[in-house]
């Protein structure tokens, strides 16, 4: 494989560009031209003392000392480089000898990886990642497979540092409400799915702007799906609570129900409680890979959320291929691609260590996990584009308004380096041009067999038809209040139990 | 195991986590009616009918106050460095104020543009990157460089300008009655638009026309000088207005002198002084100042003069007393943009700006270009407030009751405007929106748009 591109970039040091270049010159304003002749009782008096008050300060001739210093660094930094480089060569003929089967290979290479770390800073660049791919290793090698238990709570605390140190999750959450807010336009009655509730941090910013939105805001339900939580507790209804009393002061009306559900495959439509007449969007940031374990029940997942016909489908997916059968190439790609998001997570300054540790379990799952317990199964974009499309759903485009939001909205919030793109309809934010998140937008294909579509509509019927799977219908309930098996989806009989 | 737990909207409510962005101070009660004098979309003759279907929230009748509250919490945002909060409340103001909506949202929109440069200036939000400076147009890329003929057209549009102009042509006037030279020092940024009138009027004297003398500041070169710019050297512009005197018998000399604010205008002040030591009483000294006094440096500027502990602006109007003009007319937008917290000077702002906004419906079609020139010069100003510090924030207004405390500090006595001058700005008020009206306060004359402050004009003699 290639190893001409380098992706670790090094911190620019200040001392070694300082006063290599000469762009600290004050700009001089040159003072105007004294006018030639005044016949014409017109004069221009020119004032040279304003103008010339400062004279430019010309650069001192750069002395000698700062030159060794500046040597000494660069060399430094090659030394480093080297060291990087050697680093990476081992951790990949490690990677391969996992592959291979050989575990004393595997062990002297980890060996050898483990002391050039020791050779490096592990503060920045290619040492901070390198360290979590080596224990990564290091765990896959030498410690049996145990479910690690965090305390409870670890799961939402590190996303929410996550959330804070990086753009990514911010990224998602306005690209999605963007696309939602506008699907969302002249419904009177709307339905949020959300398959990862997590601590509702997408949901303010899309309350405040239906509650402000032309013509007044509508009915909102927001379905939060989650694991289940210990004994004792109920987050999902905290967080339910929270959104509840945000709606109220913005002065929508709302309603929020929670479903627990380790994986998204156990959660049924009739549980989403999908009313006839509301518009609904179903919104995935980061969950769809984790259905793509054999036996694979992401089709039966992207079958129920097409069955749901949805005004939108928001996906956000991390943009990789951490999915590949073969061990070496799958760590290769992820070393490549934590790089660059840790490259990032550097230049953001803030130096976040939860969020640190928040991708660190990411790299343990994809290096660690095989078969049923890897969940971090990432795919590019263009594979989920297939499956999406397999499932009867139709692509609909972000639009440029949401382009150009992404770009203000990322470029205040982080440094250089972090560009969003557009291609065929969808977003991509990357690291210095390597994509690293993508935001789509699905619809279900109208419905077929001249059915009506009920969400047309505000008052119509649920109509039935011989498509469906027998199950009865509700036909003359236009609010979702009844707790019955309501079908307010059609032709999904197949997904009843 | 399935659990399933339900919150309805009548829940009691549970304390915030505190998180950022999480709704702390983020949302807005939007139901209490707020004082707004205005309803959206321009100057209807009836009140806006309520709201009889469910689906419109009463948080819509008050959109203006939401709008001021978003915009002054996003404000915080960016001061406390909150970037999260900054964006999620950022996306939100994008969505509810397009820049092509009615008169509020467009008001907000271009706070919201004013409220990005300033974050992307500062604090947690980093350098302006590329993408950020094309996805929000800074007003400042569509500020239109004008001919002397459209910029002499666009000045009329509205009273802003025009209003100032009769009252201190027509204060002028009475000022320099009996005069044989006549000497107008120019101090406004609308580069001359006021003067042919003046010539006119100085040439229909009863006594014979004046010699007259005008020297003009020409600001032009300083870092923030304010719309609109003009597109012509000055000397061009002076030969026009020499040309123009000439061919109403009037002889008239004209000098520009480049200067700046930022030092309370000295090269033109010691220009004067140097003019004022061959005087022989035949010559009455005027000072026209419209709009441009604002930019002088105040107390919260921060800068003051080496020589003495006093704001710039203070030493200026000393400087003018000094050189004994006959009279001094002051015309300047009635606001207070001086507060040092970003917060105050976006209030003080959004409860001015808005006038613009609503009036611009009367007089220019959506879509227009020179909606488009008239809008981004407002864009400009509330930039320029909000975005800018130090020397480059030079939209620094006070309002009446303060400049006329520094005119009486500084020495003058106001003079009052007569009722033929009234008469003359109520008869130009009448060719413009029925929102415009007049009135007077004390001695000054007083815009307003919709019994709104707008602009006040004010004269002042040594005392």
């Amino acid at each position: 494989m290639a190893m001409g591109t380098f992706p670790f970039q090094w911190p620019m040091d200040p001392v070694a560009s300082a006063g290599l270049d000469g762009s600290f010159l004050p700009s001089l304003v040159p003072p105007p031209a004294l006018a030639a002749g005044s016949d014409d009782s017109v004069s221009y008096y020119g004032a040279p003392q304003m103008h010339a008050a400062s004279l430019p300060e010309l650069a001192a001739p750069f002395p000698s000392r700062d030159a060794a210093a500046a040597a000494e660094l660069a060399m430094r930094r090659a030394e480093e480089e080297v060291a990087g480089i050697r680093l990476v060569h081992l951790l990949m003929s490690c990677a391969g000898a996992i592959e291979a089967g050989d575990h004393a290979l595997a062990s002297a290479q980890l060996a050898d990886a483990n002391a050039s770390l020791a050779a490096l800073s592990t503060a920045s660049g290619i040492g901070r990642v390198a360290v979590h791919f080596t224990d990564a290793l290091s765990r896959r090698l030498f410690l049996s497979p145990t479910t690690t238990s965090a305390p409870p709570g670890t799961d939402a605390f590190l996303y929410h540092h996550f959330y804070e140190a990086c753009p990514y999750l911010k990224f998602a959450h306005f690209t999605a409400n963007q696309a939602i807010l506008e699907a969302f336009h002249g419904c009177d009655a709307v339905h949020v799915v959300d398959f990862s509730l997590m601590q509702g941090l997408q949901w303010p910013a899309l309350i405040q702007a239906l509650a402000l939105r032309p013509g007044g805001p509508p009915f909102l339900r927001i379905t939060g799906i989650g694991p289940p939580s210990p004994p004792g507790r109920d987050d999902l209804r905290d967080v339910g609570l929270h959104l509840a009393d945000l709606a109220r002061s913005a002065r929508v009306r709302f309603s929020f129900r929670g479903v627990a559900a380790y994986t998204l495959d156990e959660v049924q439509p009739w549980m989403l409680q999908v009313a006839p007449g509301e518009a609904v969007a179903v919104n995935s940031v980061l969950q769809l890979h984790r259905l793509l374990a054999d036996p694979a029940p992401i089709d039966a997942v992207l079958d129920c959320v097409a069955s749901l016909q949805p005004k939108i489908f928001t996906v956000v997916e991390q943009e990789a291929d951490h999915n590949k059968p073969g061990f070496l190439d799958r760590f290769t790609e992820a070393l490549f691609y934590y790089s660059a998001v840790f490259d990032s997570l550097d230049a953001s300054g803030t130096g976040s260590p939860m969020a640190e540790a928040y991708l660190q379990r990411e790299i343990c799952d994809i290096v660690c996990n095989d078969g049923a317990a890897r969940a971090e199964r990432h795919e590019p974009l263009s594979r989920w584009r297939d499956r999406l499309g397999r499932a009867g759903l139709s692509a609909v485009p972000l639009g440029p308004s949401a382009l150009r939001q992404a770009r203000m909205l990322v470029g205040l919030s982080s440094g250089e380096g972090h560009s969003v793109e557009e291609a065929d309809g969808c977003l991509t934010l990357g690291w210095h041009g390597r994509p690293l998140f993508s935001a789509s937008a699905w619809q279900a294909f109208p419905a077929v067999d001249g059915e009506d579509n009920p969400h047309n509509s505000n008052t119509s019927n649920v109509s039935s038809s011989g498509g469906d799977g027998g199950d009865s219908n509700n036909s003359s309930s236009s609010n979702g209040k009844t707790q019955t098996q309501s079908s307010g989806v059609v032709g999904a009989g197949n997904m009843f139990l | 195991m399935m659990q399933f737990t339900h919150a309805a909207v009548t829940a009691p409510p549970l304390h915030p986590n505190g998180a950022h962005g999480l709704g702390l101070g983020l949302f807005l009660d939007v139901g209490a009616p707020r004082a707004r004098p205005w309803p959206a979309g321009g100057f209807a003759s009836t009140p806006p009918p309520l709201p009889t279907s469910s689906k419109i929230s009463l948080g819509n009748l008050n959109s203006a106050g939401c709008m001021e509250q978003l915009l002054v919490h996003c404000a915080n945002a960016i001061e406390a460095n909150d970037a999260t909060l900054t964006q999620q409340i950022l996306w939100v103001l994008n969505n509810i104020a397009p820049a092509d909506g009615d008169s509020n949202q467009r008001l907000t929109a271009a706070f919201l543009c004013a409220l990005v440069t300033r974050a992307s200036r500062t604090g947690a939000c980093k350098a302006v990157t590329a993408a950020v400076a094309a996805a929000v147009e800074s007003a400042a890329l569509h500020v239109h460089r004008f001919t002397a003929v459209d910029l002499a057209s666009f000045v009329d549009l509205t009273p802003w300008h025009r209003f100032g102009y009769m009252a201190a042509n027509a204060a002028i006037l009475d000022a320099v009655e009996g005069f044989p030279v006549v000497h107008v020092v120019d101090l406004s940024t609308t580069h001359c638009m006021q003067i042919p009138t003046l010539i006119d009027m100085l040439a229909s004297r009863a006594e014979g026309p004046p010699i007259l003398r005008l020297t003009v500041a020409d600001v032009a070169s300083c870092s923030s000088a304010p719309p609109p710019v003009l597109d012509m050297s000055y000397e061009e512009l002076g030969a026009k207005l020499v040309n123009f005197a000439r061919s109403r018998n009037v002889s008239m000399d004209f000098r520009v002198v480049p200067t700046s604010p930022a030092d309370a205008f000295s090269s033109l002040v010691d220009q004067l002084r140097v003019q004022q030591l061959v005087l022989d009483g035949t010559e009455a000294l005027v000072f026209n100042c419209h709009m441009l006094m604002h930019t002088v440096p105040d107390e919260t500027a921060g800068s003051v003069s080496l020589a003495q502990s006093v704001s710039l602006r203070t030493m200026l109007l000393k400087s003018l007393r000094a050189l004994e003009p006959a009279l001094v007319v002051v015309a300047e937008e009635d606001a207070d943009f001086t507060a040092g917290d970003v917060v105050g000077r976006l209030r003080a702002a959004f409860n001015f700006m808005w006038i613009p906004y609503d009036a611009v419906d009367t007089f220019l079609p959506k879509g227009s270009e020179q909606r488009r020139w008239y809008e981004a010069e407002v864009g400009w100003k509330v930039e320029n407030v909000l975005a800018q510090e130090g020397v480059d924030r030079v939209e620094r207004q006070e309002d009446r009751t303060r400049w006329g405390q520094r005119m009486r500090g500084a020495g003058f006595r106001p003079v009052a405007f007569g009722e033929e001058a009234a008469g003359e700005v109520r008869t130009m008020l009448n060719e413009h929106a029925a929102g415009w009206g007049m009135k007077r306060e004390d001695d000054d004359l007083m815009l307003t748009w919709k019994g709104h402050n707008v602009v006040f004009a004010s004269a002042w003699a040594p005392s």
